[in-house]
């Protein structure tokens, strides 16, 4: 135990700076998204209430119940901006989204924890859903390209793009 | 005395008049500040949002009670433990049932317990049972995949050390049945990658640049001496961590590509000595002869997949290599000659190589629906040669084009049907059917 001892002094010293080092997966602050979805303006936060119908909806694109008897969002009275929760594999996925004109302006990635599928949170793949739109069955306007083994980190993120489409097109219509 | 009565009625008297007027004051105030619905509507939110963190901290000190009922990966909001599963049926009818036997069953049967303990550091399990019971008389197996503790530093550092799965080929991490064509995982990456492939030891990976995935680490490796079916390549060696001899480790190298969509392009390489000292062998002849001898196996592979529109293609490419197979070939059949003067040994591997093309096209989606053809061509041989004065069995260097079809009930939920041929041994051929599901 005694020879271990530099060793495991060693061992400790070394673990410090990784410890120090442990960052958050908070990609962006939510504050900061909205922040930059509004450049002109502050945005107002509003609330839209779930109705039956629209908690109906939401379950149908989720493919399980939203949960939630309203959602909370930025809007300056042309674009509007969610934040959004959903599952990928085990972890939820936080992303934000800023729409206008029923076309989605902007999306970020704002945490993510899954061990694999991080390149969802590249430009390349959130440029898929630049300029998306709501199409039959409030599906995706067009087909995005997956990330090989993080298929169910992208499945979440087409819900969360169609159904921030759907809440957009919801508080529009009020 | 009678001052002495009236002064506590005068300052009760006083104290009440006072607290009249503080509360007077109070309520013309709180009248004024009278919040408005919306923010009556904002205090209960608050309010709930309170009640609701209060709940999930008692939901994740009882997580599995809470878990078990909901067909989600993580269905107890802000629990830090976590359920998921996959798995499979299968149906296999040969064109001719005089050499194989018509089979249905329950392949895989998999769960997943994961838990967070804290931002950084988590829990990962995979726990299998295979061909649907397991007991002294069946063939089903229970296993544990995975079971490993992974430690985040940050995107390009991750530190994971327990059970875990070995970078290589496309098939051998991501495994679920709606993940792959065909009703059976190609045979590339079953018999030359011997998916599902883990192995014990510690890992570090991470983002080398965005897109860019390494993995690199030490672990257990292969018993050679174990190797007893070459048409499995050397699968057989494989130790699956069920007290592993590990006189002997490994490491292992991979590199993976994913920054454009719909792309990846990637590679592993794992080498290790597999003599282990012969340290499952009980013949003294046997095990001296693998006593300081360099068995070294190396698995390799390069891969591709590619997404375009409704258009899936995939390719891969996986060579093996085991120096000194000669050695491990005599002490196999010194061993076996211990119990059976008349065994003949094994035809140990010195080489092994395979690698498959396969296409498939979305024909057809409506909703969660999804029907895709695929094709797949593979080419291998698990002898591509072997230990000296041994011969290799023509049946092992064998081609199969599978052709089906994958239909998507739900994008986490499969039925499958194909047709397999296989050019050295066509009494494998055959018509699968098969059901699979992740979540």
């Amino acid at each position: 135990m005694i020879r271990l001892f530099p060793f495991l002094m060693a061992l400790a010293g070394l673990l410090q700076p990784w410890a120090a080092m442990a960052e958050e997966r908070i990609y962006l602050q939510p504050a900061d998204f909205i922040a930059a979805a509004f450049t002109d303006a502050a945005p107002q936060v509003r609330v839209l209430w779930l109705t039956p119908a629209l908690r109906a909806e939401a379950e149908h694109i989720l493919g399980h119940a939203h949960g939630q008897l309203r959602q909370k969002y930025w809007s300056d009275g042309q674009k509007t901006a969610w934040i959004l929760e959903e599952i990928g594999k085990e972890e939820m996925i936080m992303a934000g989204f800023a729409i206008k004109d029923g076309r989605i302006e902007q999306t970020r990635i704002l945490i993510y924890r899954e061990s694999r599928g991080g390149e969802i949170r590249l430009p390349a793949f959130l440029a898929q859903f630049h300029n998306a739109t709501l199409a039959d069955d409030n599906r995706l306007s067009r087909q995005i390209d997956g990330i090989s083994g993080a298929t169910l980190s992208v499945n979440a993120m087409v819900r969360m793009s169609r159904l921030a489409l759907y809440f957009a097109q919801s508080a529009n219509s009020k | 005395m009678h001052i002495h009565k009236t002064r506590p009625l005068m300052r009760t008297l006083a104290a009440v008049s006072a607290l009249s007027l503080v509360l007077g004051l109070a309520t013309t105030t709180a009248l004024a500040t009278q919040p408005t619905l919306e923010e009556k509507i904002e205090i209960l939110q608050q309010e709930l949002e309170a009640l609701k963190a209060q709940i999930a901290k008692v939901a994740a000190a009882t997580p599995i009670a809470n878990n078990t009922g909901s067909a989600s990966a993580t269905p107890v909001a802000d629990s830090s433990t976590t359920i998921g599963g996959y798995g499979e049926l299968t149906y296999n009818r040969y064109r001719s049932n005089s050499t194989h036997d018509n089979e249905a069953d329950l392949r895989r049967f998999v769960l997943f317990f994961g838990h967070r303990f804290n931002e950084n550091l988590r829990f990962v399990s995979e726990f299998e049972v295979e061909h649907a019971v397991v007991s002294k008389n069946d063939n089903g197996e229970a296993e544990i995949e995975q079971a490993y503790l992974d430690y985040r530093v940050s995107d390009a550092l991750n530190f994971k050390a327990g059970l875990f799965l070995i970078p290589l080929g496309i098939l051998n991490e991501t495994h679920e049945p709606p993940t792959f064509y065909g009703v059976e995982r190609n045979e590339v990456e079953t018999r030359i990658i011997p998916s599902t492939w883990r192995e014990g030891g510690v890992g570090i990976y991470g983002d080398a640049a965005p897109g860019l995935r390494y993995d690199v680490g030490i672990t257990t490796g292969f018993n050679a001496a174990k190797i007893d079916d070459p048409s499995e390549g050397i699968r057989s060696g494989h130790q699956e961590m069920q007290q592993s001899k590990a006189n002997d480790l490994s490491v292992y190298a991979a590199l993976n590509y994913r920054a454009i969509p719909g792309l990846l392009l990637g590679g592993g390489i794992f080498t290790g000595n597999t003599a282990q000292k012969g340290a499952s062998l009980t013949d003294p002849t046997a095990k001296a002869l693998l006593q300081g001898v360099n068995a070294r196996l190396t698995l390799w592979d390069v891969h591709a997949k590619l997404n375009v529109g409704d258009l899936d293609l995939q390719a891969l490419y996986a060579k093996g290599t085991l120096s000194n197979a000669d050695t491990v070939a005599a002490a196999i059949l010194a061993e076996q000659q211990a119990g059976n003067p008349a065994a003949t040994g094994i035809a140990v591997p010195k080489s092994l190589y395979g690698w498959y093309t396969q296409a498939a096209y979305h024909v057809w989606h409506s909703g969660d629906m999804d029907l895709a053809p695929f094709i797949r061509y593979e080419k291998y041989n698990t002898q591509q040669s072997v230990a000296t004065g041994f011969v290799a069995d023509p049946l092992n260097d064998e081609r199969v084009i599978t052709s089906g079809v994958n239909f998507k009930l739900h994008p986490q939920v499969v039925l499958k049907a194909d047709y397999q041929k296989f050019k050295a041994d066509p009494s494998k051929d055959r018509i699968n059917l098969g059901v699979g599901y992740m979540f």
